[in-house]
């Protein structure tokens, strides 16, 4: 499997704060990656570099093989829950796919199709003609993914996208997820759910300083810390980031 | 893209309650002018054509008050709002994202003016100026908000806040709009000369003197006001650009 997202010596900083430290990642086509680290860790920064928001200070990014320069070519095959869950409040759930669909080139009856399947999909139909300013948290995170998914994207990532959701609300946006892993969607999921992760993610890596200390499957995570096969992925964690702080 | 982006911004800032309040008032503006003009003692002994400057003056003035205070928030509130992020993420260019508020903000000044317009043929009736009146102000009119839209877009990305971008655009519309009301007897010193001759908006306003009052209609004519406008204009162009180019640089999240 080609690499569909890879990222060589890349380094951001802010001020004297270096965000990302010559992190280098390569993601396989169809993969389900999570990305974990602590707080102010650099994962956003690193999704930001990635999806063409923020661009690095060094090293260099291919999207599907499009350099980050590119960004109007990456942002067609790329869909993204943001960090910033800002919408326009005063606009109803079709509305808002429906400026969004156009900013995509999608019209007609096509745009018709998606805005309704995506909506079926994210269980907001009965909702479809409401302002979004009286949505609950829940039903917005929804919408972020249907808007996300608007583009039919090969890639999609997803800055924390169960953060403040119900138990029932998280466990709808994971089902959702792993129907879109299983048509094969490469999903990059930064979270700091643990236990979503663990469930969800073919391979993870962790980040901590700006810099990636580890990467693999849970059990070779659990093999590089030397940790007992009890231990969840919480163990590992701790046990990595509190070891290469 | 950027007629989606147009058509977004008129639909969410243009179709509100909060705009069609601003038309209600600057029609109430130029109601209240034309009636105090055409009763008040004193006012109704002034010449026609001077009548009309007025009036010209006002709908600038307005336009140009109404314009800035909504081309101060139509860019930052992309990024208070935090949708700013999720749109550049779409195939949306930071061209495209400029051009798109630029012609809203043009929208809402072709709505204003469209409001003035019964009050321009009412004012000129009788003089044979009325075309000359309603395409100065048009002219004029769209130079000058252009102008002062691309600078308040230029502070709009410097700042991404739309209390510092209206508070610092006030300013500057002020800064131009007092001079521009003195009367000539206190610009005879070189530096007010110069000042006047490079403001924007006394060079509207004397631009419209030169029509109405002084029957200099033609573009020619009026070149030595057009012209330092244009500059103006230019000036705006560089500053906006200077501010896209440190906005592009700066990423559209500029912290983290």
């Amino acid at each position: 499997m080609p690499d569909i997202i890879s990222a060589e010596h890349l380094s951001k900083s802010y001020g004297a704060k270096k965000a990302v430290d010559d992190l280098n990642l390569q993601i396989k086509k169809g993969e389900f990656f999570g990305f974990l680290g602590p707080n102010g860790a650099g994962k956003t920064t690193t999704i930001r570099m990635l999806t063409g928001i923020l661009k690095p200070d060094n090293g260099k990014i291919a999207i599907d093989g499009h350099p980050s320069e590119d960004k109007q070519q990456i942002a067609k095959i790329i869909g993204v829950i943001p960090e910033s869950r800002g919408f326009y409040d005063w606009m109803t759930a079709v509305e808002y796919l429906g400026f969004f669909s156009d900013l995509y080139g999608i019209a007609g009856e096509e745009k018709d199709d998606r805005i309704a399947s995506l909506l079926s999909e994210v269980d907001l139909l009965k909702r479809k003609n409401s302002r979004i300013g009286t949505y609950s948290r829940g039903m917005r995170q929804r919408l972020g993914l249907a808007r996300a998914l608007v583009n039919n994207p090969q890639i999609l990532f997803l800055d924390e996208p169960t953060l403040g959701l119900d138990p029932q609300g998280q466990e709808d946006i994971q089902i959702l997820l792993k129907k879109l892993s299983a048509r094969g969607v490469t999903v990059f999921l930064s979270s700091h759910m643990l236990n979503e992760v663990s469930n969800l993610c073919s391979r993870i890596g962790i980040i901590n300083g700006g810099k990636l200390i580890a990467e693999g499957t849970v059990d070779e995570l659990r093999e590089k810390t030397k940790l007992n096969k009890d231990k969840t992925l919480t163990d590992i964690f701790l046990h990595l980031t509190r070891n290469n702080p | 893209m950027l007629t989606h982006i147009w058509k977004k911004e008129i639909r969410g800032e243009l179709y509100t309650w909060k705009s069609m309040l601003w038309l209600v008032i600057a029609s109430l503006l130029f109601s209240f002018t034309s009636y105090l003009l055409l009763t008040n003692a004193e006012l109704s002994l002034l010449d026609q054509t001077e009548l009309m400057w007025l009036l010209g003056k006002i709908i600038i003035g307005v336009a140009l008050l109404i314009v800035t205070i909504d081309a101060s928030s139509i860019i930052t509130t992309e990024f208070e709002k935090e949708t700013a992020e999720s749109l550049f993420l779409a195939p949306v260019s930071l061209k495209d994202f400029i051009l798109g508020k630029l012609f809203a903000s043009l929208t809402l000044w072709a709505a204003i003016f469209v409001v003035s317009i019964p009050y321009i043929l009412v004012a000129s009736a009788g003089s044979g100026l009325g075309l000359a009146f309603m395409g100065y102000v048009a002219l004029l009119g769209t130079i000058g908000v252009i102008g002062f839209i691309f600078l308040i877009f230029g502070i709009s990305l410097l700042y991404r806040s739309s209390k510092n971008t209206i508070t610092t655009a006030l300013i500057i519309l002020l800064a131009f709009a007092t001079p521009a009301l003195f009367t000539s007897t206190l610009k005879n010193d070189i530096v007010s000369q110069v000042f006047s001759a490079a403001n924007p908006i006394d060079n509207m306003f004397n631009s419209l003197d030169n029509v109405l009052v002084d029957y200099k209609t033609s573009l020619i004519d009026n070149w030595q006001f057009l012209l330092p406008l244009v500059v103006f204009c230019m000036i705006a162009f560089a500053i906006l650009f200077l501010s896209a180019k440190r906005f592009e640089k700066q990423g559209i999240v500029k912290n983290d």
